[in-house]
């Protein structure tokens, strides 16, 4: 073994011993159902959210549903059984059940929210502190958050300038209690109460999310974010997010995540709803930044999430980008149904995987509409003994003329105890569709390191500035914000993994 | 499991089938896979491996027909005297060649030994989930072992002719290939059948490709409407060893291949070219699956579809690429062509990689011809109907500029040309 290759291993072994930065615990009491799940809990969680009916209905059939189901066994991923009656599936902080209750009793200022919990939130970095923007302190941003901690929407900063555009961006509770309709009407028309094991797992027994509803003709003055945590043991994850852009809306949201350290898998099965009307654009970045479990395996987030998007209108666009650092095991396929006339749907992920992470993610583009058109473009990159599978479905249907879609997939692995899977499946009905697919495997050239260290770059830096370039189609579609971050937390996951 | 239990006609003839007759499978073998049948019956839509392929024509019994006499023959064995000829009628092996050149050697299943049996069956462990390879292993009695000796190259093509007469049930067939240390040997599998008459066979071919030997292996669907084919290939290569498969389906009413691929051994390579042409409502569908197990092997694949009226052409290929399988270079293209809106291609070429220095890479396309192509040939004064039939030859030509032979290029490349003008007449 060559000299470069021993420093190479330490290098790596270096990388797989690095701890997961944001593994702590916030201390404070939580309001928990007991584990188990029947129709009695989700009649309680409907209950303690006070609920209108036809929502526990909804809630019931979506368990009643699920309870046919079996889970799915096609993705290229292993995992033990999950008992689903060993989780807890409520979690609230004290303070904010509190809060669910009584509407009015809401913190004014973020001086009466829980400290620990704005501590939390500052060791994450969320530019949460309006005052600290206003001072300056914190980069000054014009992004609205809404957090979420655990279950129950904590706080929502900026209100007042979204309500004067006449966006609507509250927690999903707040929406059902105070937007009834919207939610009537939006709700499981893009991912149906029964689409999938995990969709109506999470239809049954959701706890809260976000919900955007932008107007008519109205651009979004600031982009949209919620930061997801989860925080207490054992409970699993159910979000919903629906976001809703009337014609000629535009709106950006951004969905951050970071999880503390836990031992034991943490499930977390959220549904992500958007929909497009005519000539409105959305467009949804992710973080994702989860536990993934230490260097032996154990642990970690798994991570079995529904994203579709409805380019429900002519002209529409919806853009999914995503940069997948976390989670012990991912299978996530954001979507778009492309049934407007010209709409256009678009896809930016980046995967990384380390140490035993499973990915089997990718996109599905469903063409309906004439003149529908989608770009996919997938980088995945693995290291140590991880998996990383792109899965990805191009559909074009027979009303879809003159239909587009480009594909293309680059794999880059580095170390030789991992794998990186392409698995596309590609269906044309329509003969004036054009569809191209393009996937390629490959590991950082020797001959591109040399090249870079004979111009005095370290090797370390070399590898990076590959990567970056590797990654940099998909980082250029991120927001502002967003880029920075991703391009922090790539440096950090793959720290010194190659040689 | 996503499977429909075993039909009913289906559980009966194959309790016909072992009651009447000797299963050539040896004897442990023979009990898993007949546990299996039952226990899986037969793949559907929800079981990922056959999402675009519906076996509902085999849920109820074949439609019987007329006609007994066995289809006329055509093509190969007629145009090419030189060749060694077996047929099978309707499963039944019929005929031999008379005489067999040195170092090879053909023995019928019945007369062959617990070892060539064994190997001959051996797949089964392999292939877990594969409700028809145990269907095959369970039922199937005849067959061959066909042997050829090291050092030897048989120049003249074994042709396998299978009959696809009427049946009540599926022709069951198992063929043993044995390719010895630097041989060398061309094997053609042809299939011919009466147009509205229906048959099914479900087929299974095992080859053993030793160090440094090498088989053209050539499987040939040219006709067929009512034809419904389920067919298995299950291939090994040692070292330096090289397999060429080349796979054109022209017909069928329901056409289902699977070549499986194993590269065992360093220095191997192999190829993988398909072409198929579905029509009228023909379903064509090839499943390949190609692993690479070994550091230092090459492979080359390439399939197309023309799919034309409602025709409906489906490809799947996997190429897997095993831990420590360093210094890979594997190539992947389907390219389709989609002639008519009430055809469909669905396609998913794949790649499994356990290994990190390699040069893996594919590409998938489907589109329509090519306008400014079209109108260029209409510019220089041809119509319509030939300026599309040049396009589609030349699309098609690709693949069959693949068989071994000029004479076998000719012969396919007419067939092809036969059938668009056929297309275009009606």
């Amino acid at each position: 073994m060559s000299k470069e290759h021993m420093t190479e291993q330490h290098e790596i072994e270096t990388l797989m011993q690095r701890e997961y930065k944001y593994g702590f615990t916030t201390d404070i009491e939580q309001d928990i159902i007991p584990p188990g799940l029947n129709e009695d809990v989700i009649r309680l969680i409907s209950a303690k959210k006070n609920e209108p009916e036809f929502l526990l209905e909804w809630r019931l059939k979506a368990y009643r549903h699920w309870l046919t189901m079996t889970p799915p066994t096609w993705a290229q991923v292993h995992y033990p059984p999950i008992d689903y009656q060993a989780l807890s599936y409520y979690a609230a902080p004290k303070t904010a059940a509190e809060l669910a209750e009584i509407e009015a009793s809401k913190p004014k200022s973020l001086d009466e929210v829980d400290p620990k919990l704005l501590e939390t939130y500052e060791k994450l970095g969320i530019p949460l502190h309006e005052r600290a923007i206003l001072a300056g302190v914190a980069q000054p941003s014009n992004v609205a958050v809404d957090a979420v901690f655990d279950s129950v929407s904590v706080t929502t900063t900026f209100k007042a300038k979204l309500a004067e555009a006449g966006v609507i961006f509250c927690s999903f509770s707040e929406a059902v209690h105070n937007h009834p309709d919207l939610i009537k009407k939006y709700l499981g028309t893009v991912v149906p109460a029964g689409d999938n094991y995990y969709a109506a797992l999470n239809s049954a027994v959701f706890s809260d999310g976000s919900f955007v509803f932008v107007p008519k003709g109205v651009r979004c003055p600031m982009e949209l974010s919620t930061y997801f945590r989860i925080n207490a043991k054992n409970t699993g994850q159910f979000e919903r997010t629906l976001i809703v852009a009337e014609e000629g809306a535009h709106v950006s949201y951004l969905e951050g995540c970071t999880a503390p350290q836990r031992d034991e898998n943490q499930l977390h099965a959220a549904v992500v709803e958007l929909v497009a009307l005519d000539d409105a654009t959305i467009k949804y970045s992710t973080v994702q930044n989860w536990y993934p479990g230490d260097e032996e395996g154990k642990g970690g987030i798994y991570n079995f999430v529904t994203k579709r998007g409805d380019a429900r209108g002519a002209r529409s666009k919806i853009t999914w980008t995503q940069v997948e650092a976390g989670s012990a095991i991912t299978w996530k396929y954001p979507s778009c149904i492309l049934r407007g006339d010209d709409s256009v749907g678009e896809f930016y992920s980046v995967a990384v995987s380390n140490n035993y992470q499973q990915v089997d993610s990718g996109t599905k583009m469903i063409h309906l509409g004439k003149r529908t058109r989608s770009t996919i473009v997938s980088k995945s990159i693995s290291a140590g003994h991880s998996q990383n599978a792109y899965r990805g479905l191009v559909h074009i249907a027979k009303s879809a003329d003159d239909a587009r879609n480009y594909t293309q997939c680059d794999a880059l692995l580095i170390g030789d105890r991992n794998g990186a899977h392409t698995f596309p499946y590609i269906e044309a009905k329509n003969t004036t569709a054009q569809i191209e697919h393009e996937a390629t495997t490959s590991k950082i050239s020797d001959d591109q390191i040399f090249y870079l260290q004979s111009r005095g770059i370290s090797e370390e830096n070399a590898t990076n500035m590959i990567v970056n370039g590797f990654c940099k189609e998909v980082f250029n579609e991120l927001p502002m914000e967003f880029a920075v971050e991703a391009q922090a937390l790539l440096a950090v996951s793959l720290e010194g993994s190659v040689g | 499991m996503n499977r429909t239990p075993l039909p009913e006609w289906l559980a009966n003839s194959l309790i016909d089938t072992l009651s009447s007759q000797q299963p050539a499978a040896p004897g442990e073998i023979h009990t898993t896979a007949r546990a299996q049948v039952i226990e899986w019956g037969l793949p559907t839509l929800r079981d990922e491996e056959w999402r675009w392929t519906n076996l509902r024509a085999l849920t109820r019994p074949l439609p019987t027909s007329d006609v007994t006499a066995p289809p006329e023959t055509i093509g190969v064995t007629d145009s090419m005297p030189q060749v060694l000829r077996i047929r099978f009628n309707g499963g039944k092996l019929v005929e031999l060649p008379k005489e067999l050149p040195d170092g090879m050697t053909i023995t019928p299943l019945q007369d062959a030994d617990h070892a060539q049996r064994r190997a001959a069956f051996a797949p089964l462990a392999q292939s877990p989930n594969d409700a028809l390879l145990a269907l095959n292993t369970a039922t199937a009695a005849e067959g061959l072992v066909i042997d050829i000796a090291a050092n030897v190259a048989i120049t003249p093509p074994i042709v396998l002719e299978f009959l696809d007469a009427p049946s009540e049930t599926a022709a069951q067939t198992r063929i043993l290939v044995r390719c010895g240390p630097h041989s060398r040997a061309t094997l053609i599998e042809t299939a011919t059948s009466t147009d509205g008459v229906t048959s099914w066979r479900n087929s299974v071919l095992v080859a053993e490709l030793a160090v440094s030997s090498q088989l053209n292996h050539l499987s040939l669907g040219l006709d067929g409407d009512a034809r419904l084919l389920t067919d298995r290939s299950f291939v090994t290569l040692a070292r330096d060893a090289r397999y060429r498969s080349i796979n054109i389906q022209l017909g069928g009413q329901l056409v289902r291949r699977e070549i499986d691929v194993n590269i065992t051994d360093t220095g191997a390579h192999c190829d993988l070219f398909g072409l198929m042409m579905p029509r009228a409502k023909q379903v064509l569908d090839t499943h390949t699956r190609l692993t690479h197990g070994a550091a230092h092997t090459t492979s080359d694949e390439r399939y197309q579809i023309i799919a034309d009226e409602a025709g409906r052409g489906i490809f799947k290929g996997r190429i897997l690429v095993a831990q420590d399988a360093q210094k890979i270079e594997a190539y992947q293209s389907s390219r389709n062509l989609l002639l008519s809106d009430s055809a469909e291609i669905d396609t998913k070429p794949e790649l499994e990689i356990y290994a990190d220095d390699v040069k893996c890479s594919h590409g998938a396309t489907i589109g329509r011809l090519d306008d400014e192509a079209l109108y260029y040939l209409k510019s220089r004064g041809i119509s319509s109907e030939n300026a599309r039939k040049l396009l589609i030859t030349g699309f098609a030509q690709e693949i069959v500029d693949q068989l071994p032979t000029p004479e076998l290029v000719e012969w396919v490349g007419q067939i092809i040309a036969r059938r668009l003008e056929r297309q275009q007449a009606e």
